[in-house]
């Protein structure tokens, strides 16, 4: 049935919109109004032309897409078929060249539409990369998709706690998901639970995007999904279902479109649809072409030699070791993340532990922007570099002789020598994946590995992929392929079946379908389907967290032991009272550490500041204020240039910190003038005894960690963990990064005021040991210089640390010449040690 | 028109070559007194930055923000170095090059050692070796008590055959081999494609580890041989006299038009940048402005030509089709 349908849409595609929706022309300007008028059964979304290319590859042409009310929209189509760029126009990621969008009835110019608008139209995507921030706990990644109902008050959380648990409870009964667990501590399926969960939650929402949903979920997961999925369609909201799992789409669509090459070749109602004709319309090889080829090559005989054998704990389901010998093509099959990637990585960088290779292996990935290309180089630079592995460092590499060598690769792929010289970036995914390969192939290594090597690939290029590998192998070599598209492996000699990190089965010749890789990829995945008691923190986090505290308890407590005047009121003043400059700047710090960056000027800018607060301040208070105020836009600016100008932040910071030195020269060449009389007031009284400096190290404190617990601080630290999925949520870059350079000037500028204040002087080299010190204090207080972790109390506890190192250094009778040493040698170590714990904590 | 931008853009140490000619023109026509021969004052003082930023140079090669901010401390320690070991004798010279390089050595495999084993972020790992370095000058400066140079020392730094001073032959020399090394060699190779993706240089067979150390060592190396020529040039070792390279070298490095996210570098650039930067300063020196006012203007201009440059790579990345990144 639906052969007659897929050559009539061939025909005419744009008349191919299928049954829910009415027949339509893509002209934009025919009829702007048209659907607009019908104001409530208008479709929740409708495309229309959509054209996008980059470079020479047109990701997209001439798609047109609606999705009404209460309807599933089914979306297949091959790897580079196109779907994920519609997906970013529909999301506003991605800007359209050509088409139009109308949202509800009302016509977007397509140069207008962004991700706010598609958020305000209720879009809300669930991606397959996830896009939650895993340093934050699951209530606040629900804060982050829809914050409209978040006050700066304490108990802000409560509400999006409610909201987390009502959601996952609804899409997945007992999913057994502590709402406030940190998504780090949660696995990769469950982390899908809370991703769908939290956009179907999200109030106003329309239309939710699923693409590849169920790709980490296990089987009752899946079903629970579309259990959901129905009884929410049944209320009104749309669904765009995207996935591999052709029956999966096919069951749970009401309509379906195909994409192949950029283009939509059918779209039309599910029932219209069965699973091969998809496949066909696709554009994929058919299983019995590939089959046909595989049967094509010749035998390989049982005494080719052998190149890998797996032994151990990995094919201790099978019974035996696995031999792979040159001149097969093997595949590693299974549920996504079920250890086949692990495999790949293992074979190319250290064999052993039950692994052995023999000669040398290369490594092709289908994730070529991460894993593959070199962006500033050629084509034949990128293809060449295969050739250096081996030679000694100082060899010279001949340009004439490497361009005989790729030409000669090339050849094989079909991939045109004209355009060596072209920036590797100038070619589309399926040409970048082709000069890959002939770089394992210039390699002339004895095992090729290929991860998913078809991501993103047009279909042209995938099959001259497919004739190539045949020919690759049976020359001698082994391919060893892992694939996420199960119907690749039928083009393999055998196939391992992965499930929960071991190889659980093995298919050969002719056992290989794809029905025989799923059965055997959930025959033993009982064990991943598991949903494990996630959240619960362990021991040894306790202690970690415990470790700024314990060391300064330590050094405090040998402090009193050199000399017992430490513990006494007096004796706490003299020691931490110089101490609150030191601890402002760390929290400074601490503010852009969150943002996985580093400030080299802020010990500088504290400097800055003590010098204005002390002369122009003095002489001339209005001057010298508005001279304060323009330095927290100062430090705005900075924020604003590192985001926008994408440099840097260290770069940027460590020039600064030469314009705030310049200046505080310029202002007073030689260290002096006095503090402003209110300045020193502010500093010099005391509560219950207690003098203001300790008082003022309390509250310094406290507003930090008001600031981190606070929706704004969830928000900063979102930025440091994952700043693509934020600015995917709508949230604007620059305007955070604006904000966090000023609040971290804030607490500097405090700083310099309080070494005004204490000093009754200025020096603008006052501030400048403070750099280092307040970053040692950030690393000791636990703070991860990735960014995204922050914990203002650990930082104080370090920087009390780090100045009573100084005063028991004194109290010893150590020269004031090792200061610099110590701290240096303190920081590295304390560095060593949270990279050897992270090291365990990661093998765990 | 499009030949020549992309010539352009191949080419990047042409900006500052042109800024180099413009600036010496300018000085030339304003002061009158400008001359071949005040160059050559420049040139000595740019042959030494020169030495130092191509240490920085490779070290930014190597990517993900990677600086080298040891230098200022190794120089400084490896003059002192040089002059106690030496004590003003040629005798002691091998001994005290020993010294020195040895200071270069240790920091190197230091630096990298916290860098490639332990992962520590390069700014924050060479900036505490940078400090520890700084304490053991402290005490040097105790030690050293006379100021004699081995006399084949200031030969070296401060002579000259034909007018030419030999430290810019020096310059000119290590130039053509970090040229060479950058763009001829299998390490220049394996360099670039470090980082330009450190992953996808790993999956290609790189030693990532190793190529990484080697531009710290080299780095240091460097870092440490200019502090030896330099103390000979000066006449003696002061507490300070490396600090000013920290900023420099990679004002240089920028300016000559090598990438500050690595991947990217050019020898030439370098020289050219050294010249640039150093020809600003005595233009400021010249005009008369006050210390403070130099540093503000070196500060905005090594934020300045980062936040162009910058810009410059964003479009390169932009031009690129994402598709791939995101596709299932």
């Amino acid at each position: 049935m639906m052969t007659a349908a897929f050559s009539a849409a061939q025909d005419a595609p744009a008349r191919a919109a299928g049954a829910s929706a009415p027949p339509r022309h893509t002209s934009p300007a025919a009829g702007p109004h048209a659907f607009g008028a019908a104001g409530g059964d208008a479709p929740v979304v409708r495309l229309s032309g959509i054209s996008k290319a980059f470079g020479p590859t047109r990701a997209n042409d001439a798609v047109d897409l609606v999705v009404g009310a209460g309807e599933v929209l089914g979306l297949v189509g091959g790897n580079g078929a196109g779907k994920s760029t519609l997906m970013r126009i529909l999301c506003g990621v991605t800007r359209a060249d050509a088409g139009s969008i109308t949202l509800r009835g009302i016509d977007i110019a397509t140069d207008l539409y962004d991700t706010a608008l598609a958020q305000a139209g209720g879009i809300r995507i669930v991606h397959q990369e996830l896009s939650l921030c895993d340093n934050l706990s699951v209530a606040e990644n629900f804060f982050l998709e829809a914050p409209e109902a978040a006050r700066a008050l304490p108990g802000w959380r409560r509400i999006f706690r409610a909201r987390a648990r009502a959601a996952l409870d609804e899409v997945f009964p007992d999913h057994g998901i502590s709402v406030d667990a940190r998504v780090a501590h949660l696995q990769i399926g469950q982390r899908q639970m809370v991703e769908i969960a939290r956009a179907v939650a999200t109030p106003q929402v329309r239309l939710v995007i699923l693409d590849e949903p169920t790709s980490s979920l296990g089987l009752e997961r899946s079903r629970q999904l579309r259990a959901y999925i129905k009884a929410r369609t049944a209320q009104g909201l749309a669904f765009i279902f995207i996935s591999h799992k052709l029956q999966e789409v096919v069951d749970i669509a009401h309509r379906v479109l195909v994409l192949r090459n950029g283009r939509s070749v059918w779209c039309g109602p599910a029932v219209e649809a069965s699973v091969e004709a998809l496949v066909r319309a696709m554009g994929g090889a058919s299983e019995s072409e590939m089959r046909s080829r595989r049967a094509g090559r010749p035998v390989i005989g049982a005494e080719a030699p052998e190149q890998v054998r797996l032994s151990g704990p990995l094919v201790a389901a099978l019974g035996r070791d696995v031999v792979l010998r040159a001149g097969e093509v093997v595949g590693l099959a299974g549920l996504e993340g079920s250890g086949q990637r692990d495999l790949l990585h293992r074979l190319h960088r250290r064999p052993g532990a039950g692994i052995v290779r023999k000669g040398n292996a290369s490594f092709v990935s289908g994730d070529r922007q991460k894993e593959g290309v070199f962006p500033l180089w050629s084509v034949l630079s990128n293809i060449a570099l295969g050739r250096l592995e081996g030679r000694a460092p100082l060899g010279l590499v001949q340009e004439a002789r490497e361009r005989d060598a790729a030409r000669g690769a090339a050849e094989k792929l079909k991939l045109d020598p004209a355009r060596f010289d072209s920036p590797i970036l100038d070619l589309s995914g399926g040409n970048q994946q082709k000069a890959l390969v002939a770089r394992a192939l210039v390699g002339e290594a004895d095992t090729i590995l290929f991860d998913d090597p078809t991501r993103g690939v047009d279909v042209g290029a995938k099959e001259d992929f497919y004739a190539l590998i045949g020919t690759v192998a049976r020359a001698g070599r082994l391919v060893i392929w892992h694939s996420t598209e199960d119907i690749e492996f039928l083009e393999c000699d055998r196939v391992l079946v992965f499930a929960g990190g071991r190889i659980v089965r093995e298919l050969v010749g002719a056992e290989i379908t794809e029905q025989a890789i799923v059965d055997a990829s959930f025959a033993g995945s009982g064990t991943s389907e598991r949903d494990a008691t996630a959240g619960a923190r362990g021991l040894a986090d306790r202690l970690v967290d415990l470790a700024p505290f314990a060391s300064l308890a330590a050094v405090f407590a040998l402090m009193a032991w050199v000399n017992p005047l430490t513990v006494s009121l007096f004796g706490l003043e003299l020691l931490l009272g110089p101490a609150l400059a030191l601890v402002l700047v760390a929290l400074a710090q601490m503010f852009v550490v969150g943002g996985s960056e580093i400030d080299l000027g802020v010990g500088a800018f504290a400097g800055l500041v003590n010098v204005l607060s002390a002369t122009l301040l003095l002489d001339t208070p209005w001057l010298g204020a508005l001279a304060l105020v323009a330095c927290v836009l100062a430090y705005g600016l900075i924020g604003a240039t590192i985001q926008l100008r994408r440099i840097p932040a260290i770069v940027v910071t460590l020039g600064a910190s030469f314009i705030w030195i310049g200046i505080g020269y310029t202002l007073q060449p030689t260290p002096g003038g006095a503090s402003p009389e209110w300045l020193s007031a502010g500093f010099a009284w005391t509560l219950f005894d207690v003098p203001a400096s300790l008082v003022l190290i309390g509250v310094a404190a406290l507003v930090a960690l008001a600031i981190d617990r606070s929706p704004l601080g969830v928000v900063l630290r979102g930025f440091g963990n994952n700043a693509p999925a934020m600015t995917l949520g709508g949230w604007s870059p620059l305007r955070y990064a604006v904000l966090r350079y000023m609040l971290a000037s804030l607490f500097a500028l405090a700083a310099g005021l309080s070494l005004t204040a204490i000093n009754t002087a200025s020096d603008i080299n006052a501030g400048g040991p403070f750099t280092l010190i307040s970053v040692a204090a950030v690393v000791m207080g636990g703070c991860a210089l990735i960014g995204g972790l922050v914990s203002p109390l650990g930082v104080v506890a370090g920087a009390l640390t780090l100045a009573l190192v100084g005063a028991l250094l004194g109290a010893l009778g150590v020269s004031t010449d090792y200061n610099a040493a110590v701290q240096g040698c303190l920081l590295l170590s304390m560095l060593a040690l949270r990279a050897f714990a992270d090291r365990r904590e990661a093998r765990r | 028109m499009t030949a020549l931008i992309e010539r352009l853009e191949r080419n990047r140490w042409i900006w500052s070559a042109l800024g180099v000619l413009l600036l010496w023109a300018v000085l030339s026509v304003t002061t009158g007194r400008f001359s071949l021969h005040s160059l050559s004052g420049v040139a000595v003082s740019a042959s030494f930055l020169t030495l130092v930023a191509l240490g920085q140079m490779l070290v930014v090669t190597t990517g993900r923000g990677n600086i080298d901010l040891s230098i200022a401390s190794v120089l400084t320690l490896s003059a002192y170095a040089s002059i106690v070991v030496a004590a003003g004798s040629d005798a002691r010279l091998p001994l005290a090059l020993a010294a020195v390089l040895g200071i270069g050595l240790v920091t190197g495999l230091a630096n990298a050692l916290l860098v490639v084993v332990l992962r520590i972020p390069a700014i924050i790992a060479t900036l505490a070796t940078g400090y520890i370095l700084a304490t053991a000058t402290l005490i040097a400066n105790r030690w050293a008590a006379g100021f004699s140079m081995s006399p084949f020392l200031k030969t070296l730094a401060a002579g000259r055959v034909e007018g030419v001073p030999l430290m810019l032959v020096i310059a000119l020399v290590a130039v053509a081999l970090a040229g060479l090394l950058l763009g001829r060699t299998v390490y220049g190779r394996r360099l670039s494609a470090v980082g330009q993706n450190e992953r996808a240089a790993a999956l290609a067979g790189i030693r990532t580890g190793r190529v990484v150390t080697g531009a710290f060592l080299a780095s240091a190396l460097l870092a440490a041989l200019t502090g030896m020529l330099l103390g000979a040039y000066v006449g003696g070792a002061f507490l300070e006299m490396g600090q000013p390279y920290l900023l420099q070298s990679l004002g240089a490095v920028v300016l000559g038009g090598s990438l500050i996210f690595g991947g990217s570098s050019t020898a030439l650039g370098t020289l050219c940048g050294s010249f640039l930067l150093i020809l600003i300063v005595t233009t400021m020196q010249i005009a008369g402005l006050p210390a403070g006012t130099q540093d503000i203007v070196q500060g905005i201009v090594v934020i300045a030509v980062l936040a162009l440059a910058g810009g410059r790579a964003v479009r390169r990345r932009r031009a690129a089709p994402k598709t791939e990144a995101v596709a299932p």
